[in-house]
């Protein structure tokens, strides 16, 4: 063997060796807590260290989504209808937030990219540094506002925290797509007597599309996961998403980790869908959105 | 007449444009920046629901939040995270990004798996790795005593240096993703013919890295630090639910959580969150005026 070819075979091995610490890296924890969710709870407790179910149960999930639930041996009362509870609310304030969001910058980012009006540039500097503004800081007068406006544990209060939360980001990156859009194509337009909204409508936002979407995935994945806003403003199983209700298994006398575990695959369930679909959006939406 | 047309369709422009973003004024005026001003005016009050009235108190709460042991020891466990996560995310972030730069066969796929993580809810990530920490059944005691490094079950979280670095792991696990992203973007945008150059020049790879790849991706690499900084500072979500309240690990977001939520002295939670803000910011614009200046000179 030549040594240039000795040198290709050294650095495709070291790639591959890399890529696999990655892949481990990136997904073993992940694939670990799948497998204890389909590990027997006896199994789970046991000495022997097995990476992979031996015995594979369904048994975690059925008590998940099951009418009735033992546990131990006793018939307890089932977690079922908490579980779609928070679920659902999980489901309907993260689409609703990322509809009003996606809906609001598209619209707002091409008047601040297209139309000139007084405050323009102020305002949009404004918004995005709010970027920089820890959620925190407003939360506590925020918790004061919400609880004299009555929106305390509804799905519009919640809502509108994360259309606040997530709009900045959202604005920036649908600036900067329409930065990239040549302007002839609205002129034509213009120049053929349409209004300019009725351009923005039928011309700018079609071909804005991935856009769009990259936009609609982080906010959907900001609003799935958020978990402080939702401590503060969802007290009650009327608001609270999963990434609330699942710690709570937690602060029982028995702590059973292969509820746990089920529960934390089904939450992350969406968020791997749409990486596994969406991906390409998803990356070029961070990188458009890191370029700052 | 010309001027007078274009003047008037100007202004129906400026109609058109102030109506669409209406509603971005109207839900960050109402729901950040007013609070925001409110936090700023009640921090110098004493708001407490459980006391009647909110009299001026000035820098009170500011004092407090600076001299208060249990918050002092709060910001150093965050500088401790901010310093243990900002190192794991750059330094595995770099690798990782320079690797995923030199890999063609299924770099779409991989980058997918990498980027998961910051996908997932972070109470999702922090319960996983908690299983994995589990003291008796936990897949760290378990690998370390199947490899015979360890014996007996450790208790992680009973040692605060090893709690602050298992916390800071998790998230770094979760942050590290944004840090390869930006720096791979950075890499892809250096042109290869710079490379060639060098290599017809005699350079080692070690040496084209670090005069080539490392001053190329500075601008990117500074986001990526402000990025990872700004994220630790407010990390909350990990050690929340990997070590609840305790004071070893409590980071100032939590501290913050607990005197405004739990203790509901809500105008020293105004104060601390503030000066969290100021420390945020403080953080980027170092980061950006430091690249400004380097690049500049360059």
């Amino acid at each position: 063997m030549t040594p240039r070819a000795t040198k290709r075979l050294a650095t495709n091995a070291a790639l591959t060796l890399g890529a696999a610490l990655l892949l481990i890296w990136s997904l073993g924890p992940i694939y670990w807590s799948l497998v204890a969710s389909l590990t027997p709870p006896n199994a789970l407790i046991s000495d022997n260290l097995h990476l992979w179910p031996v015995t594979p149960t369904w048994e975690h999930y059925a008590k998940l989504f099951g009418a009735t639930s033992t546990s131990q041996g006793n018939q307890v009362q089932s977690v079922w209808p908490q579980f779609r509870a928070a679920l659902l609310n999980s489901i309907i304030t993260s689409l609703a937030a990322t509809i009003v969001t996606v809906a609001i910058a598209a619209v707002g980012a091409w008047a601040f990219v297209r139309l000139k009006f007084p405050g323009r540039d102020a305002l949009f500097i404004a918004v995005v540094a709010t970027l920089a503004v820890p959620g925190f800081t407003v939360l506590i007068p925020l918790y004061r506002l919400m609880i004299a406006a009555g929106l305390i544990d509804t799905y519009t209060g919640v809502t509108l925290i994360y259309v606040s939360a997530f709009l900045p980001l959202a604005l920036w990156l649908m600036r900067s797509v329409y930065q990239a859009m040549p302007l002839s194509l609205e002129e034509a337009a213009w120049i053929d007597g349409a209004s300019k909204f009725y351009t923005l409508l039928r011309i700018v936002l079609p071909l804005a599309g991935p856009g769009l979407v990259a936009c609609a995935i982080l906010t959907f994945l900001s609003a799935w996961g958020q978990f402080m806003i939702p401590l503060v403003f969802s007290p009650s199983l009327a608001t609270k998403p999963l990434t609330v209700l699942i710690p709570e298994f937690v602060t029982r006398n028995y702590v059973d980790y292969g509820l746990m575990n089920a529960a934390g695959i089904i939450a992350i369930v969406p968020p791997i869908i749409l990486v596994l679909f969406l991906n390409r959006f998803l990356v070029q939406g961070l990188m458009a959105g890191a370029s700052k | 007449m010309h001027t007078l047309a274009s003047r008037l369709r100007l202004t129906r422009d400026g109609r058109l444009g102030l109506l669409l973003v209406l509603p971005v004024i109207l839900i960050m005026g109402g729901l950040v920046f007013f609070p925001l001003i409110a936090s700023l005016i009640e921090s110098f009050f004493r708001v407490e629901p459980m006391k009647p009235g909110s009299p001026f108190v000035g820098i009170k709460n500011y004092v407090t939040v600076m001299t208060d042991r249990t918050v002092l020891a709060a910001w150093g466990t965050t500088a401790v995270y901010v310093i243990l996560a900002v190192v794991i995310e750059t330094g595995g972030g770099l690798m990782a990004a320079l690797l995923l730069n030199r890999i063609t066969i299924g770099r779409r796929w991989l980058l997918a798996a990498v980027v998961l993580p910051w996908c997932l809810p972070p109470v999702i990530n922090a319960i996983i790795w908690g299983w994995i920490f589990n003291p008796s059944y936990g897949l760290m005691n378990g690998l370390l005593q199947a490899t015979g490094l360890t014996s007996g079950n450790h208790v992680w979280f009973n040692d605060r240096g090893t709690g602050l670095v298992l916390i800071s792991l998790v998230h770094a696990w979760r942050m590290m993703p944004l840090t390869v992203i930006i720096l791979l973007a950075a890499l892809q945008s250096i042109p290869k013919e710079l490379y060639e150059a060098a290599k017809l020049d005699g350079a080692t790879a070690l040496q084209s890295l670090r005069q080539i790849t490392l001053p190329l991706i500075a601008p990117g690499l500074a986001i990526a630090l402000s990025q990872s900084t700004v994220f630790a500072i407010n990390l909350f979500d990990e050690a929340w639910i990997l070590n609840g309240a305790s004071t070893d690990t409590r980071s100032i977001t939590i501290q913050t959580y607990i005197s405004a939520f739990q203790n509901l002295k809500l105008s020293v939670g105004m104060a601390l969150s503030l000066l969290i803000m100021v420390a945020s910011l403080a953080v980027s614009a170092i980061y950006v005026l430091r690249v400004y200046r380097e690049t500049r000179f360059e």
